[in-house]
């Protein structure tokens, strides 16, 4: 009591204040930051290891393969996301189907999924990969095309939840004005609703695009199991996916490779970021074209009807039923013993995820604080634009450089440290931008009123504040617990941890499919109490009001 | 002593003037409200006395004492916000212990408190409720006692009616400005509404574009207008333009172009160009004395204790005219009227250095 | 033939009735406006007449003709909303076009229309700003511009001033008004604030709790409301209980206030001993060598006249008007105080009570 007491004194003087926003700022930047693109910065020192491998032209052709692979995949897939979500998420916000309130969380559903658990059932429904005695549809040979489909599974949410965001915020008001104009409802949605979007899809964009190139384990099992893993021209490899295979290839020397490959997914994809903002921004969507007679004929009842259905059906089809059909594969036969093993994963992976979501709190409450209630400064942009960054940089060239980076400092021996610092770079943004946008909803009137009551800042923080966000911070943490639980990539590449994931790849390259499918369910369970834990938090939270 | 002295405060927000050397004194117990139209800083103004904005330069004094730099929640100026902005995490009982709860008083004595104050506001019965089951009039009564159960001596109200209906705010002017005076606050209340202003203040201060035109009590700035802005914003004013022609003692006479009025003003010369505002309520018209000019009603408009007229007059354009109600039935549409005024009634100003017409602008 | 004519209709929400049984008429080229508080059904009203809304029960006619199942963008009824709801992206001249364009207008016709109406309030400078850009006043000017360029006969006003200052809508007012009059457009104008329901109409529909309560022009609901509530909404009044106690021969009624003082109020409607609520406004109360006894509270300056408040020996708080230019009483000062006997009115007391009668919200 008395040491929040001694913070209340303290946060009623500015500086202090300042001092302390410095200070989490510093460490944002000295443990997320600089860390995450290090790598770029050790090219030099390599240059001569480096350049062997730009001779090496069967090797080059291989990188520059996977890095296709992987920027045209997340593409494709992002594209599809757009197409589809959009009407999924029209169907959520605007249209009061009973069944509404259970399609909504079961498009949640595939965020608990760890994406080694995601990968494994996608190559188990759509392929008919040997070793495994479950019937899959076995329509899905290319692996192209499967990684396609394993990614939007774990895009499609994201994408669904930030247009239906933005659906949410936009005013009805405007469609209806249009209407009364005379505008038939498509024409309506299209010259007035669609404009207003932008800003949802450049975001809805980004996050599904930095997603699916960041992807590591549950592609890495999906080309595995199909074979593809192979270092020669009959392999199929993604940036990420290329990376862990190198790395597991005992006593070369690969550090030049990964440094090349790491840098050059971390530049292509932040030029990715900005071109992606710099074209949607400029994107118009052309509302000065009319054609009314079309318009008419397609708002009507029955092609609205059928976009419900449609998109309905892909949701189904290509997200939930790929998602759940793991869980058949308990029904087949075989053992598995090591629950020692798997306990021990769980564990470090607990201690991981625990501690990297204690620092994002402490740590982010104060950015996302300064950002949400500075909205227009430059200083607040520069900081929410480099909130950003960890996010589309692909965790295992993170891993690569965060290994790197705390490495020149020595700290290579401390394994389980350096995975946790890993887990914060990528996990810190997805708990601020979440309480960023819960902060920025709460009009600043109510602790600037409480300050006029007589309460000091960090008063006014903890009792008016705190108790408005907590259930979106609340939210925030969990998201970034379930996401550290499911991270393969930024751990293989950091150290020898065994966390849950990684001791399923373990499995699956053991070729212990049985195995690796009960662990998985496992892993799934335990997402999904936490996922339920929090509803029942959240929704007691909400029941007082 | 005044209670609130701001003494040449300025504040900008990038190119925007929010405050330019803004001068106020606030006494002790008064009600002072600030008039302005949207965007003339009245909010700014606010916000620096409670010590949410700082003042880019300038002091605030609270009974002689610099707060310049205080910080808010030792100043003892309690905000009402325009949203009332009731904590929704908490029961109306809780919000009105939220000041007396974070300053440690007795728990015992605060309970009093709040039970007298939610008896003053009528809402015994609610006190357990959260604040978003009441309606829009008890909210901002829950809000009222939050802010008078902090001990604060200084009540600050940002436009607190705003967001009420119409009819239910005419109610609430006197019942808000009774409480106030019984707990011997002293208020500052930001308003756009001139007719709010008018029956609720002490004083007024008019406001625009970060400056203030005139303080002084409701009739003062009503009747002797500081600038032809104030006398257009705080009730309707007829405004016309001449040349001063002759002068009769005080009294002057005006050319307008093809009319000629008169008023009284000792300041302007023969030949100065003038700017001769009168408020509509105080235009006269009539069927058969003679006028400064006549013209012909276009239409009378019936709104309650009093009516319009709108009167065309060549040269001169639309006229109005606001008389009682009982005056109704003594016009019609289409009827030639004189038009006059006691030249005691009407103000005199310099051509504005802006033009007359971004003068005379209310937003 | 009425332009719009209501039948019957009833608008139910879940179990909350928002509208119940409306039936309206409204000429060609009248400005009504639907006056209550929050809450009274006055927006539903419009929102069934424009399409936003489908009745629950009921028809609605336009010309004549039974629109009630026809949608929004083929009904011809503009809507202006109170937070404006300008396109945004689009500039002034494109907001306003945009009705002719998705009616398949060619670009030279559209441009032409959106002109013509940008000009008709006065801001073709402005028509390639955005929205915006400009302040709320000019924003709803440009609102009300798009409505009618759509080509519609008939437009509905939902609380086109609320958001705007003081100021602005009494400057506003008078300009739609004097817009829609030039045009001949028929207008639904809905509204909680009395003042400006009488400044603009040529009718006020009273609505309360989802019906309508009373129907007359500004003056006859004014001078002589039907109801109570009507008396105490529109305009300021005194209310005072009182009991009947006599009938006079030369047609008045003599009643008694609760301590026993005495007044009269012409027309005999009620018997001897009924319980009634007097009706008086502010100015038609005076003061006199003697009348009822009060004391003043509170003298206000209002602009062209002082309010005086004053309490009544009977505990009722009557407020009077005097002239701005006459010598003021002092608070504390004892006034006799008479009624215009022509102008006050007499209701019969509420059942539930006077308090619940005129309750706001």
């Amino acid at each position: 009591m008395s040491l929040i007491k001694t913070v209340d004194e303290i946060s009623s003087n500015p500086r202090n204040r300042k001092a302390w926003l410095a200070l989490a700022c510093v460490i944002f930047a000295v443990i997320i930051v600089i860390p995450a693109v290090y790598v770029i910065f050790s090219i030099p020192s390599n240059w001569s290891g480096i350049q062997d491998v730009l001779s090496d032209s069967a090797m080059m052709s291989i990188i520059w393969g996977a890095i296709w692979n992987s920027f045209s995949l997340a593409f494709i897939v992002t594209i599809i996301d757009i197409i589809v979500g959009l009407p999924m998420a029209w169907m959520l916000v605007r249209k009061s189907y009973r069944f509404g309130k259970y399609l909504d969380t079961f498009i949640d559903m595939p965020l608990a999924f760890p994406t080694v658990a995601l990968g494994f059932s996608v190559i188990v429904f759509w392929g008919c990969p040997e070793g495994i005695t479950v019937p899959g549809t076995g329509l899905v040979v290319d692996p192209y095309l499967m990684v396609i489909l394993l990614h939007i599974i774990f895009t499609y949410p994201y994408m669904v939840r930030c247009l239906s965001g933005i659906l949410e915020q936009i005013d009805t008001n405007y469609e209806t004005a249009a209407m009364t104009l005379g505008a038939s409802k498509w024409t309506a949605v299209r010259t007035i609703t669609l404009p207003l979007f932008r800003a949802g899809l450049v975001t809805g964009f980004i996050l599904c695009f930095a997603r699916s190139l960041s992807e590591t384990g549950g592609t890495y099992i999906v080309l595995r199991m199909m074979g593809a893993t192979t270092l020669d021209v009959t392999g199929f490899f993604t940036g990420p996916t290329l990376i862990s295979t190198i790395k597991d290839i005992p006593e070369t020397d690969s550090m030049p490779v990964l440094i090349l490959i790491s840098s050059l997914l971390i530049v292509f994809a932040l030029l990715m970021l900005f071109v992606a903002k710099a074209v949607m921004t400029r994107l118009r969507i052309p509302w000065r074209k009319v054609w009314p007679q079309f318009g008419r004929r397609v708002s009507g009842r029955k092609v609205a009807g059928t976009k419900d259905v449609l998109a309905f059906l892909f949701a189904l089809i290509f997200v939930l039923l790929p998602s759940f059909y793991i869980f058949v594969c308990l029904g087949t036969e075989g053992t598995y013993s090591d629950y020692g093993g798997f306990l021990g994963a769980v564990g470090a992976s607990f201690l991981v995820a625990g501690a990297a979501t204690v620092f994002d709190v402490i740590f982010g409450v104060p950015v996302a604080m300064y950002i949400a209630r500075n909205r227009g400064t430059k200083r607040a942009e520069l900081l929410d634009n480099l909130v950003n960054v960890p996010l589309i940089i692909p965790t295992t060239a993170l891993g690569v450089s965060l290994g790197l980076f705390w490495g020149q400092l020595g700290l290579s021996s401390m394994g389980m440290l350096l995975v946790i610092f890993g887990h914060i770079s990528f996990t810190y943004p997805l708990l601020v931008r979440n309480l960023v946008g819960a902060i920025e909803e709460v009009d600043p009137s109510y602790e600037e009123i409480a300050r006029t009551l007589g309460a000091k800042p960090f008063q006014a923080f903890r009792k008016v504040l705190l108790p408005m966000v907590k259930s979106s911070l609340l939210a925030g943490a969990v998201l970034a617990f379930t996401r550290s639980l499911g991270e393969t990539g930024a751990t293989q590449a950091i150290a020898d941890v065994s966390t849950v994931p990684i001791y399923i790849v373990d499995l699956i390259n053991a070729n212990d499919y049985f195995g690796a499918a009960v662990s998985s369910v496992m892993l799934i369970a335990i997402c999904f109490v936490f996922m339920f834990g929090l509803r029942i938090v959240i929704s007691r939270m909400g029941g007082k009001d | 002593m005044p209670v609130i002295r701001m003494t040449d405060v300025c504040k900008r927000f990038g190119d925007a003037v929010a405050a330019d050397r803004l001068n106020l004194e606030v006494e002790d117990g008064e009600y002072l409200c600030i008039l302005g139209p949207t965007g003339a800083g009245k909010t700014t103004a606010m916000r620096m006395i409670c010590g949410l904005t700082l003042p880019d330069s300038g002091t605030i004094s609270f009974d002689g004492e610099d707060v310049t730099e205080l910080e808010t929640a030792k100043r003892g100026a309690t905000m009402l916000s325009q949203q009332y902005s009731l904590f929704p995490h908490m029961s109306v009982m809780d919000n009105i212990m939220f000041g007396p709860m974070i300053k440690e008083w007795d728990p015992e004595d605060s309970k009093k408190i709040a039970a007298n104050l939610l008896h003053m506001v009528h809402l015994e019965s609610r006190s357990k409720e959260r604040p978003t089951h009441l309606s829009g009039g008890q909210q901002q009564r829950v809000a009222l006692a939050r802010a008078m159960a902090s001990g604060s001596r200084i009540l600050l109200l940002d436009e607190p009616l705003r967001a009420l209906d119409a009819r239910l705010r005419l109610e609430l002017r006197k019942d808000l400005k009774s409480m106030v005076k019984s707990m011997g606050l002293t208020a500052v209340h930001v308003t756009h509404d001139q007719d709010e202003a008018l029956e609720m203040a002490d004083r007024i201060a008019v406001i625009r574009n970060g400056r203030i035109l005139q303080v002084g009590t409701p009739r003062e700035v009503f009747d002797t207008p500081a600038t032809p802005f104030v006398a257009n914003f705080v009730g309707r004013s007829n405004v016309i333009t001449g040349k001063v022609s002759s002068r009769e003692g005080d009294t002057i006479s005006v050319d307008c172009g093809p009319v000629t009025v008169t008023a009284m003003d000792p300041v302007h010369g023969i030949g100065d160009d003038v700017v001769v505002a009168v408020k509509i309520g105080n235009t006269r018209i009539s069927k058969k004395e003679e006028g400064f000019f006549s013209g012909r009603i276009e239409r009378i408009l019936y709104e309650g204790v009093s009516i319009t007229v709108e009167i065309a007059v060549e040269g001169l354009g639309l006229i109005s005219s606001k008389l009682p109600n009982r005056k109704f039935d003594d016009y019609s549409e289409g009827d030639e009227v004189s038009v006059r005024w006691m030249p005691s009634a009407a103000s005199v100003f310099d051509i504005p250095e802006c033009g007359l017409e971004e003068e005379l602008r209310v937003e | 033939m009425p332009k719009i004519k209501l039948e019957h209709v009833v608008m139910r929400f879940g179990t909350v009735t928002a509208a119940r049984d409306i039936n309206v008429t409204i000429n060609s080229g009248e400005y009504v406006t639907i006056l209550g508080p929050s809450g009274c059904g006055k927006t539903t009203l419009i929102k069934m007449i424009s399409g936003i809304l489908h009745p629950t029960e009921g028809r609605v006619l336009i010309d004549g003709a039974d629109v009630t199942d026809v949608p929004i963008e083929d009904r011809d009824v503009g809507y202006v909303f109170q937070n404006i709801a300008l396109f945004p992206h689009m500039d002034l001249k494109d907001n306003v076009g945009y009705g002719p364009r998705v009616r398949d207008m060619s670009r030279e016709e559209t441009d032409a229309v959106a002109e013509e109406y940008l000009s008709l309030v006065r801001m073709l400078d402005r028509s390639g700003y955005l929205p915006s850009e400009l302040s709320g006043g000019e924003q709803q000017k440009v609102a009300i511009a798009r409505a009618l360029a759509s080509g519609s006969k008939v437009i509905m006003l939902d609380e086109p001033l609320s958001a705007l200052d003081a100021r602005v809508r009494v400057e506003l007012r008078y300009d739609i008004r004097r817009l829609v009059k030039k045009l001949g457009i028929t207008v639904l104008h809905v509204t909680h604030d009395q003042e400006e329901a009488m400044s603009v109409s040529d009718r006020i529909i009273l609505m309360r709790k989802g019906t309508i309560h009373e129907t007359g022009t500004p003056l006859e609901i004014y001078r002589d409301p039907k109801s109570i509530f009507a008396a105490y909404f529109i305009g300021e009044t005194n209310l005072i209980e009182c009991t009947v106690v006599k009938r006079t021969k030369k047609g008045n009624t003599q009643v008694v206030l609760r301590d026993g003082s005495v007044t009269r109020v012409a027309g005999i409607r009620f018997e001897v001993g009924d319980p009634v609520v007097l009706s008086v406004r502010p100015e038609h109360v005076y003061t006199a060598n003697d009348g009822i006894r009060a004391v003043v509270r509170d003298v206000v300056f209002m602009g062209t006249y002082w309010r005086v408040r004053t309490e009544a020996d009977s505990q009722d708080l009557i407020d009077y008007n005097i002239s701005a230019d006459t010598d003021t009483p002092s608070k504390g000062d004892v006034v006799y105080l008479v009624f215009n006997k022509k102008a006050a009115r007499l209701f019969a007391r509420p059942i539930q009570g006077l308090q619940e009668e005129i309750v706001l919200e």
